[in-house]
């Protein structure tokens, strides 16, 4: 009994120890995403001493940005890129999810195969194609174009979310929805949709940061000044102004901040996401 | 109308929507890439066809050799050496610490970033009169102050700890829901069977995180061959062609060289190279996954 507590208080000292560290570790990780907003607010000389810490607060760099470039704009059209693309995704993944895991007919199951298979194209196989593509549908500088080609890239995900999370739904409730005589269309967005809805805020919240986020998409094909998004209006800034550091970090802060804010109040739904798929799928 | 029939019929109407989206800008993309890649193409005039010389030009293409193997150089680290840092993550953060919460929001919290701005960020932080460089001056290191992204020597090395601070988080988070989900008998049996700490690591939660581990190698894999904003912001490539990848050499063909076909061949072969990688690894990793 002795030699076991005292190798259990040893296991304790032990993850103490243990704990300690990782925590000193956490805040070495979380020092380059400090240091996004700590310069951010640094006066222009205070960069020569890039270890001290600033000596005040100032908005300088923040009021510099809102004066040359249009930081509202940027913010918009990433709003509106974001929020239209959920909006689609989410209807039509949520449709074709639903049908695909209701209806056993083979055409739907080859359906899915093909989406899936979609998942293994890497964006640098088809971005010349689209380029043209999108040149012939009169959609270049167009953000209704980056909302379609970030749809077609998360459908298989997201049917994939969808085809897992109906199977959890009761069959019942549309048998006795049909006998009340609802037809399909009301009954999938009278019952189902709502019914959905955990596995559609999964959808938003593993998604909705790789579109706020992407680089390459607005890169190619806006590239027109009032289309920028906050990501390609951060690169444009630095290409024109390289040493004007605390600029760039206020629009860095301001890309970035909005993300963290999100992903400490959705947190658990996105580690649920991240997961849904990875190990019981 | 049959009712059979009928199903079909609005099954099809709810599929249509995502699947015209899908042929459109998924399908038929790759399709029409198949065909660009045999020709010759400044996007401005008609393509011509020129048969396999793309193919052929890319294999002796010295810049383009060079880009697969730092994209295979990124590729094998992620796998070998952040992996398992990720597993070793994932089972602390697993212990029932106070800060488990904190931990675990910390760990993660690079991943929210956009990779502009990680790269941007780390451009300052270790440009010659930076951060890093004044902290190794104040360790009275002053011997390995070096401009890190501008010397050939030490550019990838840079990029593929930067990726390494990004990414290994990520991973330990799916590791973690892995080691959540293992049931709890499962452990206790193995106790009474005498297996204790490594033994019971190796034998017993190792096995059973399996799944896990192919998700993340396989995650991290794709992740590492797709490599573009990094290179692409904080070195362009350079210096000379130390830190070029294959995403970005493919997107250097098309955009500033403007020879649409060439680059397209070359995203073909990239396509390929990851389906060959990425089936290997599956099929590997696959097999060594147990029930319980």
């Amino acid at each position: 009994m002795r030699s076991s507590s005292v190798s259990s208080l040893r296991d304790k000292i032990f993850d103490r120890m243990l704990e300690a560290f990782m925590v000193v570790l956490s805040l070495l990780v979380l020092y380059p995403c400090y240091y996004i907003f700590e310069a951010s607010i640094k006066l222009p000389k205070e960069f020569y001493e890039p270890l001290k810490f600033p000596s005040r607060i100032y908005w300088g760099n923040f009021e510099n940005v809102f004066a040359k470039v249009q930081v509202g704009r940027a913010l918009l059209n990433t709003l509106l890129i974001c929020g239209g693309t959920l909006a689609l995704l989410i209807i039509v993944a949520s449709m074709a999810g639903y049908t695909i895991s209701r209806n056993k007919h083979k055409l739907f199951q080859f359906l899915f195969v093909l989406f899936l298979a979609g998942m293994i194209i890497p964006f640098q196989t088809s971005m010349v194609p689209i380029y043209k593509l999108a040149q012939s549908l009169h959609l270049m500088n167009t953000r209704t174009l980056l909302i379609l080609l970030y749809t077609a890239g998360t459908i298989p995900f997201a049917t994939m979310i969808y085809v897992g999370f109906t199977k959890g739904i009761p069959r019942e409730l549309e048998e006795a929805a049909s006998i009340d005589g609802y037809g399909p269309l009301r009954m999938y967005w009278l019952i189902i949709f709502p019914l959905l809805l955990p596995a559609t805020g999964t959808l938003i919240v593993t998604t909705v940061f790789g579109f706020w986020n992407d680089f390459i998409g607005p890169l190619l094909y806006l590239t027109d000044k009032s289309k920028l998004t906050l990501i390609t209006q951060i690169f444009q800034f630095k290409a024109e102004r390289s040493s004007d550091w605390g600029g760039i970090f206020a629009l860095c802060s301001l890309a970035t901040l909005p993300l963290i804010l999100l992903f400490v109040i959705t947190q658990k739904y996105m580690i649920k996401g991240l997961t849904a798929g990875a190990i019981k799928g | 109308m049959h009712p059979t029939r009928k199903r079909l019929v609005y099954g099809v109407t709810f599929t249509l929507p995502a699947l015209i989206i899908f042929l459109l800008f998924t399908f038929y993309p790759f399709v029409s890439s198949l065909y660009y890649s045999f020709t010759q193409w400044d996007i401005i005039n008609k393509p011509k066809f020129i048969g396999l010389d793309n193919y052929r030009n890319l294999l002796e293409d010295r810049l383009f050799i060079r880009s697969a193997l730092n994209t295979v150089t990124i590729a094998l680290f992620v796998v070998i050496v952040q992996n398992p840092l990720s597993l070793l993550l994932g089972l602390v953060l697993n212990k029932p610490f106070k800060s488990s919460y904190f931990l675990r929001t910390a760990f993660y919290l690079p991943l929210v970033v956009s990779l502009v701005v990680v790269s941007v960020t780390w451009s300052n932080l270790l440009q010659y009169d930076g951060v890093f460089n004044e902290l190794l001056l104040r360790l009275g290191a002053e011997k390995y102050i070096q401009d890190w992204l501008g010397t050939t020597s030490s550019a990838l090395t840079s990029i593929i700890l930067i990726q390494l601070w990004y990414g290994t988080g990520y991973g330990a988070v799916i590791y973690l829901a892995g080691l959540q989900s293992i049931p709890q008998e499962v452990y206790e049996s193995a106790q009474l069977d005498g297996a204790q700490g490594w033994k019971k690591f190796r034998f017993v939660t190792f096995p059973l995180l399996m799944p896990s581990f192919t998700i993340c190698t396989f995650l991290g894999m794709v992740g590492a061959l797709k490599f573009f904003e990094m290179p692409y912001i904080m070195t362009n490539g350079g210096p000379g062609d130390a830190t070029s990848t294959l995403a970005l050499v493919i997107y250097n063909y098309a955009f500033k060289n403007n020879t649409f076909g060439y680059a397209t061949a070359a995203g073909i072969l990239f396509m390929i190279a990851i389906s060959v990688v990425t089936a290997l690894q599956l099929k590997l990793t696959r097999s060594k996954e147990v029930e319980y």
